[in-house]
């Protein structure tokens, strides 16, 4: 089955928008080694015929009527959490560079 | 008798039952209560270390309209007045909610979770928020960024996790009874380290609105307790339908969940699933949960051995599906939305490095083995042979218990395979605190409601256990069925206590 090498790691980190450092590499490489290890036996399986479990519920097609809800959202303290702001607005990095 | 004995000794005493006869028989009020709770917390958290934040203007304040409502002679609900503890990732209007990262150091909650408004409506109080493992992904609160959490009846011993902080909190009687969260067993399993009730109940029978996300499909809000009676009523105050969760279903939960008839309880059948009765248990917590056993026997339930054969293939599935909507429902946390990690300079850098660097420097190692490893079994070649492949056997591991659920009413089982274990124990090798939940996860997987309950559990030991750890048995249960394991709960309290 699939390993996840050094290079694999830093691919799948730059996905995660994580940065790992030298020691954080070593040990992630080590612990997913053993933890894919342990999933291998769930290859053995046979599950030709088994339907996917996709959530935790059988609820399907939840409606509601098509309008405003009041939402318990606090605009204030919406912005509020915020870090960075001017008034009303949100203020984020440059996108462009 | 000195002031400082006597609040003690009613704290240790109180259930909410109690505190809400206490209080419409006028014995007491809703303020002093809480004022005894603030006073206690200062003295014995320094030890404990369950609470992250406290709310003292605020819960006084609550108190005081509970008191009023008292006073002006209207009827109070049971729960008016009852001091809580909240775990740290469900949201409270205007309250730190940092889920035990520092990625959410400096966030306060812009909005109440459903389950929070709901309390509100009932008139509880809320003392403050509690410690966890960072975004609930742990099994003994060690992985918080902030602090560590003590087991009251041992010191040198972790609580459990991830919900140690609100399990520590109501152990020492800092909280008349808490929240926590539980996504594979993060009631339950510090419920049965610190020898308190913990209820996850029926996927969709409580709203995960304002619950920060770990795993969706798994995740549940539920009490952590004194009594099973106690469980009961705040379960009962939590549950029902929310447009704000599309997951909810209808439910109508009734008298039955504090009220079982013995009648009903006495004609249940209970069966004993092989795989969990295994090698790998320490053999004082089959010993307990063998002493459960015998006292429900004398109740006249039947018992009956039942086989659960994907039960093996439960971690393996669950360390897939779970990392995988860890890494996705994690990914809102770039360090714009809700703040950032402290010490990250928002200018001095662009989008992209911004992102990174927040969350480089906000996440634990955890946190960020979790997300590598749901990145890993979502990617393109992965996907089929890990995320698709667990997902079937998650189906197969539902098929055995809708197949059980035929003949039995309730399945029993030990909660975990040993008591609190010591600090360190297991930090560095991550597998085998993965495995500390081995017993708490099928019941998520499956979507099913589950309750830890101490063995051997007269309230009045909780404060005197010095000499055992506490060790919980489970209970699991059919689909919104919370009123039969609460049922043969309370039953058995009333036995265990009258031993």
């Amino acid at each position: 089955m699939a390993e996840i090498n050094k290079k694999s790691l830093k691919h799948l980190a730059d996905l995660a928008r994580l940065e790992l450092n030298e020691k954080e590499e070593e040990k992630f490489l080590a612990d997913l080694d053993k933890i894919l290890a342990y999933f291998q036996e769930l290859q053995d399986l046979d599950t030709q015929n088994v339907q996917p479990m996709t959530g935790g519920t059988e609820l399907k097609n939840i409606f509601r009527e098509d309008g405003g809800t009041q939402s318990s959202l606090s605009p204030d303290l919406v912005v509020e959490a915020f870090p960075d702001k001017e008034k009303h607005w949100l203020k984020t990095p440059p996108v462009f560079e | 008798m000195n002031k400082a004995v006597s609040y003690l000794m009613h704290l240790h005493d109180l259930t909410i039952k109690k505190f809400h006869d206490g209080l419409t028989n006028k014995e007491f009020t809703a303020l002093e209560v809480a004022e005894d709770y603030f006073k206690y917390i200062d003295e014995r958290d320094k030890e404990i270390g369950a609470y992250l934040s406290l709310m003292k203007d605020e819960a006084l304040k609550q108190a005081e309209h509970a008191d009023l409502t008292v006073a002006q002679g209207k009827n109070v609900g049971l729960l008016a007045g009852v001091p809580l503890a909240i775990k740290d990732n469900i949201l409270i209007t205007g309250q730190p909610a940092t889920a035990a990262s520092k990625i959410l150091e400096n966030y306060k909650a812009s909005y109440d979770a459903t389950v929070i408004t709901n309390l509100k409506q009932a008139g509880a109080v809320f003392l403050g928020k509690t410690n966890m493992d960072e975004f609930a992904m742990g099994s003994s609160t060690e992985n918080s960024a902030f602090q560590k959490t003590k087991n009251p009846h041992d010191l040198e011993r972790v609580p459990g996790g991830s919900s140690g902080g609100s399990a520590a909190a109501v152990a020492s009687h800092m909280a008349l009874a808490a929240l926590g969260s539980d996504t594979g067993g993060s009631i339950r399993q510090p419920a049965s380290f610190c020898g308190v009730v913990g209820l996850k109940p029926t996927y969709g029978a409580v709203s995960r609105h304002g619950l920060i996300a770990m795993a969706s499909s798994l995740d549940q809000i539920g009490p952590l307790t004194k009594t099973v009676e106690d469980a009961a009523i705040i379960f009962q105050a939590l549950a029902g339908r929310d447009r704000f969760d599309s997951t909810t279903a209808e439910t109508q939960y009734g008298d039955e969940l504090r009220n079982p008839k013995l009648e009903d309880i006495k004609n249940m059948t209970i069966g004993l699933p092989d795989e969990y009765f295994v090698s790998g248990v320490e053999p004082a917590v089959i010993k307990e949960v063998e002493s459960a056993i015998n006292a429900l026997k004398s109740l006249g339930i039947k018992f009956k051995q039942i086989k659960l054969p994907h039960t093996r293939y439960a971690l393996a599935c669950y360390y897939i599906i779970m990392p995988a909507e860890v890494s996705s429902n994690l990914a809102r946390f770039d360090g714009i939305r809700y703040g950032g990690a402290t010490g990250v300079n928002r200018r001095s850098v662009g989008l992209l490095e911004l992102y990174k660097k927040n969350r480089s420097r906000g996440f634990g190692a955890e946190t960020k083995r979790r997300i590598i490893l749901g990145t890993f079994v979502l990617s393109s070649g992965y996907y089929d042979a890990y995320y698709a492949q667990a997902q079937k056997v998650r189906r197969l591991i539902k098929n055995d218990f809708d197949q059980v659920f035929k003949d039995v009413d309730v399945i029993l089982t030990p909660v975990a395979p040993t008591p609190a274990f010591k600090f360190g124990e297991k930090t560095s090798d991550p597998l085998s605190m993965y495995l500390s939940d081995i017993f708490t996860i099928p019941a998520n997987m499956a979507g099913l409601p589950a309750i830890s309950i101490p063995t051997n559990s007269p309230i009045q030991k909780l404060a005197t256990s010095k000499t055992s750890l506490p060790v919980g048995f489970q209970l699991i249960g059919k689909p919104l069925h919370e009123a039969d394991i609460l049922g043969i709960g309370q039953y058995y309290e009333k036995i265990a206590n009258s031993v």
